[in-house]
C-alpha cells in the first residue's frame, strides 16, 4: 500500500519551457489551422446543417502546431488517431448510445486501446470519440459522415497548414515522419 | 559469460545535463528529463553490448609479432622482452605455428621453484633464506618453460569473447592464429583497453 501511494510522488521535473520564438510559430500555426476550418464552417457552410468544427480540432491544434516534434503530433497520428477514432466513437454510440454515459467511457476508452495498438495516438482521438456520443444531434444526424466531415477533412486541413507554417522557420521542420 | 551479467558502467548524465540539453534544442521535447535518462542508460548499454559482440579480434590486434623459439636460451629471452617492453610472447616453431606462450609469469613460477608465488614473495623467501633468484632457472630453454599448449584465438573472435577468456584463464595475451594453426597477430589486455576509445564520445 506504502508504494503504492509512494509511486505518486513524482520522480523528475518538467522539461525546460519552449522558447520564445517557438511560442510565436505556435500561435501563428493554431490561429491559421482553427481559422481554415472555422471559415469553412461559419461562411461556406453557414446554411448547410454540415459542421466543420469541433472541439477535437483545438486540441490537435496544440499538438500539430504547438510540439510539432512529439510522436503524438505527426501527420499518421493526427490522420489516424481521428478517423479510427470517430469510427469507434460512431460505432459505440449506435450500439449503446441509449445509455449515455456507458457509451461515452467505452467511446473513448476503446478509441484509446484502438490507437494505441494501431500506433496512432493522438489525444484529441479521445476527444473526437467522445464528441460522437456527446456532441448532439447536428452530430448523432451525420452517422458514419462524421468519419469523413469534419473529422477527416477538417484534420487534413489543419494538416495542411501545419505543413506549410511548420516549415517556414529554418529551425522547424515538420513532420518527423510519415508512417 | 554476458555482457548483460556485469554492470557495463554509463557515463552518467545528470538531469542538470538533460536540462540543459533540451535547452539547446529548439521546439518542445515532449519527454521528462528521467525518462530520457532511462532511455539514454538502456541504449548506452546496448551500444556496448553490440560493440562488443562486433568488434573483432582482428581490429584490434597487433601484427608484427615479437616470437621466441622453444631453444632460445631465458637469458636471450629475458633479454628480448625487455628491451621490447613486453611482458611475454607466444612461441613459434619453424613454421610459425604457435607452440606455446611465455610470461613473465612463467619466469616468475619457476623462480619460485614450482610454488604460484609473487616477485615479491619469492624476495621475502631468498632475504631471509639467502639463494639467488636465478637457482632455478639458470641454463634452461625457453621450452622448458613456457604455457603449452597456447590458448589461443581466430580472427573472427569478438572481442567480447576474447576478454572474457582473458578473464577466466587469468591471461593477459592472446596470440590469433588462423584456420591452419600459423601465427597472424596478438591481442593484450591493452589492445583491449585502447578500444574502449570506440565506446566514448558520440559525436553526432
Amino acid at each position: 500500500m506504502i508504494n503504492f501511494l509512494r509511486k505518486m510522488e513524482g520522480k523528475t521535473q518538467s522539461p525546460p519551457a519552449a522558447g520564445i520564438v517557438e511560442v510565436i510559430w505556435a500561435w501563428i500555426g493554431s490561429f491559421t489551422g482553427i481559422a481554415a476550418v472555422g471559415l469553412i464552417h461559419f461562411y461556406l457552410l453557414d446554411n448547410t446543417a454540415s459542421i466543420m468544427l469541433i472541439g477535437s480540432f483545438g486540441a490537435s491544434a496544440v499538438l500539430i502546431y504547438g510540439v510539432i516534434r512529439s510522436p503524438l503530433a505527426q501527420p499518421r497520428n493526427l490522420m489516424g488517431g481521428h478517423i479510427i477514432s470517430a469510427l469507434i466513437g460512431v460505432t459505440v454510440f449506435k450500439i449503446l448510445g441509449d445509455i449515455q454515459w456507458l457509451a461515452a467511457a467505452a467511446a473513448v476508452s476503446t478509441a484509446i486501446a484502438l490507437m494505441h495498438i494501431t500506433k496512432t495516438l493522438h489525444p484529441p482521438g479521445g476527444a473526437t470519440a467522445l464528441i460522437a456520443v456527446i456532441g448532439g444531434e447536428s452530430v448523432h444526424r451525420l452517422g458514419y459522415v462524421y468519419v469523413l466531415m469534419p473529422v477527416g477533412l477538417g484534420a487534413l486541413i489543419m494538416l495542411a497548414v501545419a505543413l506549410l507554417v511548420n516549415n517556414i522557420s529554418s529551425k522547424r521542420s515538420y513532420p518527423e515522419f510519415w508512417l | 559469460m554476458s555482457i548483460r551479467s556485469r554492470n557495463v558502467p554509463v557515463p552518467d548524465i545528470s538531469e542538470e545535463d538533460v536540462i540543459e540539453a533540451m535547452k539547446d534544442i529548439q521546439g518542445y521535447m515532449d519527454i521528462t528529463p528521467a525518462d530520457f535518462r532511462e532511455i539514454y542508460r538502456t541504449a548506452y548499454r546496448h551500444a556496448v553490448s553490440r560493440l562488443l559482440k562486433t568488434l573483432k579480434a582482428a581490429e584490434i590486434m597487433t601484427q608484427n609479432v615479437h616470437v621466441l623459439y622453444a631453444d632460445t636460451p631465458l637469458n636471450e629471452a629475458a633479454a628480448l622482452l625487455a628491451d621490447k617492453g613486453i611482458t611475454g610472447t607466444p612461441v613459434t616453431d619453424g613454421s610459425n605455428h604457435v607452440i606455446g606462450v611465455i610470461s613473465e609469469k612463467d619466469f616468475l613460477r619457476r623462480m619460485g621453484a614450482g610454488k604460484s608465488d609473487s616477485f615479491m614473495q619469492i624476495t621475502a623467501r631468498l632475504i631471509t633464506n639467502g639463494g639467488c633468484l636465478t637457482d632455478n632457472i639458470k641454463a634452461k630453454t625457453v621450452g622448458e618453460i613456457m604455457s603449452s599448449p597456447a590458448v589461443t584465438i581466430t580472427e573472427d573472435v569478438s572481442v567480447g569473447t576474447l576478454s572474457a577468456l582473458m578473464s577466466s584463464r587469468n591471461i593477459n595475451r592472446l596470440p590469433v592464429v588462423d584456420a591452419d594453426g600459423g601465427l597472424k597477430g596478438i591481442v593484450t589486455r591493452s589492445d583491449i583497453i585502447n578500444s574502449f576509445g570506440v565506446f566514448g564520445g558520440f559525436d553526432d
